[in-house]
């Protein structure tokens, strides 16, 4: 047994060091059956009593994953083209198409939009300067400054606004109240958030991508608005083909205009009481024309997309009035006789008037009369005087409230309005008004994010793949452990012992680095179980060759031991460095199953060269008894 | 017990049948291939996809057809059932807001089947470009893991042996594959190729290597004990007196991948057939792939 006293520390060091690890687990699953078993009243007390202690014991558990436990995984990206888009004054043609270029770009390659962009810049003009667009003097930009400047400076600005959106969302989340949510930055423009137990996760999602603009602008004048719908209606009028490219049916749409206008007894009246759709007209097929106030049409949820695509032919959008687009109301106006929703596409101005950086406080109120919800927001000195300049000049005309590309609302307005103050209203229930607070006081994002991954399992699922991987570990282990005795007898068992004390490290290992169990990590676990034996097999295998030619068996385990060392090192290693590679490029639930591996890699050369080695010199040499490997 | 005890097998000498068969093997893969070709789930092509709940069993196809005319697109339905709830899974491509589809999918099947409560129990969504990255990443580990296996074998042993490992492995890989193209739409669950594949051929491929490193790693043992034997023989006695060992590892690593495929759950059977296959032809090419090709080259260098 001399020599053994490193190895036995070293097999109760780590085996201790896993049940320190592990301790915090079980704790946790004692304290969910405790909860459990008592009522929602005595829970929520003991929850209040305990609270430090249940916090500091589920940090340290085991933590399962999303696809386990139920949540939503959410991958943001900021968009950078936007905010440079926005960082630039002065832009033209040239610039947007530079623009659009580079955006076209970013979807092949994985290089950053900011270097594509000034490539392609100078590639179209290498004396030109980027300057000539983003001049600000705060940041140091002047005409002279060079390219390599203006990309730093915007690369700054854009490290700087995924900073920022990671707080914002990060107050966002915590506003909302979710659980241990993780909130983490995966390369230089993306976002991993981590929430789980979400059961809502379409607000959620609001929430995430909302860039919570808030804006209030001036809106069409109802003249011009009935002006153009009857213009855009004569042009769809023709049954020109909207899918036609522009170049080509330039040429027939003026000639086509020109008809109309010859014919010009198209009264809007007639129109609107063509109740009969499939009228040949692109526009009205989709769109039910108004033209009354600011409104311009009304449009079904399932239209909107078609709608927009005819609203921004270059053709039709050169008939709106000058300075005017159109935006759709945030909530639906009423149903179609198919029970589809209907929004109105409502004119607004260009120009932002006032925008939601001077709101200091939002909260959600009760309309008086209706107890509807709505959202009272309060602004700083400045945002009051230009609201309260903004409303006296014009008063008895309409202000639109624009949330996110969306009209909340669009009040007339009756008098000046002092004091600073303005509703958000024609919100759908209470919680919409919560998150519109919630969005508002947590501030605007910088730039607008896409959710690019997103991968929401709900509680049931989650506990239906537990259950599924519990058995199959179970199952998996109960196999193979008959299998070894079956095969090798006494020193079966050694190795069963092995394997059990694998799973006791592999799972430790998992909690002692704060890893999260997947459903791809218990899988990695199950298919530990198979391979961990190998090294024993190698080893037994061994045993039994030095045997064979007539050794004792003391002498036949010191020959199987050392001889089998080699080809257990050279095989675990090469499915050790999979494992790495894996655990580096894959994302999520794949680098648990990697990080599995290579722990069930790690721990069973350890329980078969050293654990086993200990329990069979024990028996052996020190017990004088024998061992039978089968 | 003991199987394999002694066994002397002419491994060796009827390795032309082997090339063969896997010759045969690789063929029928790589038409399969240029015929059938791969499905890329989601993760690699972008899209959604939805488990959906039902209180009742319904149909896929009538599914399909009350779905494709809410939605945009024509979806995928597949239907099935788990600890005995039924469930649907849908997948759609588009770019509409996920939030309406998941709307359109809910008031969709709640209107086509009255009474079936419909609940959305997983939304996956991937978009194009991120699927791209992951499409990166993956090739990325796949070259990288093939690189620096190669580069350890290199190193452990001498360059025949690294080409003889390499060459199984793409052998294996290559086959599973072709199993996957040729099955896929056949069989009764998803055959997509997904990150959760990617990493199952990965396994195959440390797997397939570690078969092999035990086989090689005798050869170099005996390469120094039977001086006087010849290369052919020492080959053909390294395979057999781990025969045994290559067995029973593949044995227990088979029944609990066997076990993965039948408990594991409807989300990792694809993962767990891989392995299946995988680990099933990595045993085979590690006594008639790996070995043979380090003597086809070892003889190559002596004839000249």
């Amino acid at each position: 047994m001399q020599g053994n006293g490193f190895k036995i520390f070293l097999a109760v060091f780590f085996l201790v060091l896993s049940g320190y690890y592990l301790y915090p687990s079980a704790q946790n699953y004692f304290i969910k059956q405790d909860l459990s078993s008592l009522d929602s009243e005595e829970a929520a007390t003991y929850k209040r009593e305990n609270f430090a202690k249940i916090r500091s014991v589920e940090e340290k558990a085991l933590k399962l994953g999303l696809d386990l436990l139920g949540g939503m995984h959410v991958t943001l990206e900021v968009r950078v083209e936007s905010l440079i888009r926005e960082l630039a004054s002065d832009t033209d043609d040239v610039f947007n198409d530079i623009l659009r270029t580079a955006t076209a770009q970013v979807e092949t390659g994985d290089e950053s939009i900011i270097d594509l962009f000034v490539q392609e810049f100078e590639r179209r003009d290498p004396n030109a300067r980027l300057s000539r667009y983003f001049r600000n003097e705060s940041a140091g930009i002047k005409r002279s400054s060079s390219n390599e400047e203006v990309a730093a400076y915007l690369r700054t600005e854009a490290n700087e606004a995924v900073t920022r959106a990671i707080s914002i969302i990060r107050d966002r989340v915590d506003r909302y109240g979710v659980t241990e949510p993780s909130i983490q930055q995966q390369g230089t423009r993306r976002v991993i958030v981590e929430l789980p137990g979400i059961d809502d996760p379409d607000r959620i999602r609001g929430l995430l991508k909302g860039t919570a603009r808030l804006e209030f602008r001036l809106m069409v004048d109802p003249a011009d608005n009935v002006r153009t719908l009857q213009r855009v209606i004569e042009f769809y009028e023709t049954g020109v083909d909207s899918t036609a490219s522009a170049s080509d049916s330039t040429a027939s749409a003026s000639d086509s205009t020109l008809v109309a206008a010859a014919d010009t007894t198209l009264d809007i009246n007639d129109l609107l009481n063509t109740t009969e759709k499939k009228s040949g007209n692109a526009l009205l097929d989709v769109m039910q024309p108004l033209g009354q106030g600011v409104t311009f049409g009304r449009v079904a949820e399932q239209d909107t997309a078609k709608v927009n695509q005819l609203m921004s032919d270059p053709r039709v959008t050169a008939l709106f009035p000058r300075g005017v687009k159109y935006m759709y109301t945030s909530s639906p106006v009423g149903n179609t006789a198919e029970g589809r929703e209907v929004y109105d596409l409502l004119g607004v101005r260009n120009e932002i008037e006032l925008t939601g950086d001077v709101i200091t406080d939002a909260r959600v109120d009760f309309e008086q009369f209706s107890n509807t919800p709505e959202v009272t927001m309060t602004m700083n000195s400045e945002g009051s005087r230009t609201w309260a300049r903004l409303t006296g000049a014009n008063v008895g005309s309409n202000v639109a409230i624009v949330l996110d590309g969306v009209v909340y609302s669009y009040p007339n307005v009756l008098q000046r309005i002092t004091g600073g103050r303005s509703n958000i209203t024609n919100l759908a229930n209470q919680a919409e008004a919560q998150d519109i607070v919630t969005v508002l006081k947590s501030g605007a994002l910088p730039a607008p994010v896409e959710i690019v991954e997103e991968s929401t399992v709900g509680p049931s699922l989650g506990a239906a793949s537990i259950r599924a991987g519990l058995y199959s570990v179970m199952i998996g282990l109960l196999i193979v452990a008959l299998f070894m005795i079956a095969y090798y007898r006494t020193s079966g068992i050694v190795a069963d012992l092995a394997l059990i004390l694998n799973l006791v490290f592999i799972i430790g290992i998992l909690a002692g680095f704060n890893a999260t169990l997947t459903l791809p990590g218990i899988a990695g676990i199950v298919l530990t179980i198979g391979m961990a034996v190998d090294a024993n097999v190698l080893i037994f295998e061994r045993v039994r060759e030095e045997q064979s030619t007539g050794k004792t068996l003391k002498a036949s385990m010191e020959g199987g031991y050392s001889k089998a060392l080699s080809a257990i090192f050279d095989s675990n290693i090469t499915t050790f460095f999979v494992g790495v590679i894996l655990y580096s490029f894959g994302i999520g639930p794949i680098q648990g199953f990697a990080v599995t591996l290579m722990a069930g890699i790690l721990s069973s050369m350890f329980t078969a060269i050293v654990f086993t080695r200990i329990i069979m010199d024990y028996v052996v040499v020190e017990k004088k008894k024998t061992v039978s490997f089968g | 017990m003991r199987i394999f005890e002694n066994s002397n097998y002419g491994f060796i000498a009827s390795r032309k049948k082997g090339y063969i068969f896997s010759g045969i093997l690789i063929l029928i893969s790589l038409i399969s291939f240029a015929v059938n070709g791969l499905e890329l789930g989601i993760d690699f092509k972008g899209g959604r996809e939805f488990v959906v709940e039902t209180t009742n069993p319904l149909d896929a196809t009538l599914v399909r057809s009350a779905l494709a005319s809410v939605l945009t697109s024509d979806p995928e339905v597949k239907t099935y059932r788990v600890d005995g709830v039924d469930q649907l899974l849908v997948r759609t491509v588009g770019d509409e807001d996920i939030d309406v589809v998941r709307d359109q999918l809910i008031r969709g099947i709640a209107a086509a089947f009255p009474g079936s409560e419909p609940v959305i129990e997983k939304t996956y969504v991937v978009s194009a470009r991120f699927a791209k990255d992951l499409e990166r990443g993956a090739i990325y580990s796949v070259i990288g893991s093939l690189l620096v296996i190669f580069v350890y074998i290199l190193i452990r042993f001498e360059w025949r042996f690294g080409v003889g490992a390499v060459g199984a492995l793409f052998h294996d890989v290559i086959i599973t594959l072709g199993v996957f193209s040729l099955l896929q739409g056949v069989i009764g669950f998803s055959l997509q190729i997904d990150q959760t594949i990617i990493a199952a051929f990965l396994t195959i491929v440390g797997y397939s290597l570690n078969d092999t490193v035990v086989v090689f790693d005798r050869i170099r043992e005996y390469t120094g004990l039977f001086k006087s034997e010849s290369y052919d023989s020492i080959l053909n006695r390294s395979i057999n007196n781990t025969l045994s060992r290559t067995i029973i590892t593949s044995g227990t690593t088979l029944l609990v991948v066997g076990v993965l495929f039948i408990f594991g759950g409807e989300v990792l059977r694809g993962f767990a057939f891989a392995l299946l296959i995988g680990i099933g032809i990595g045993t085979y090419s590690s006594i008639f792939v790996a070995s043979p090709i380090v003597l086809e080259l070892r003889n190559r260098a002596t004839k000249r």
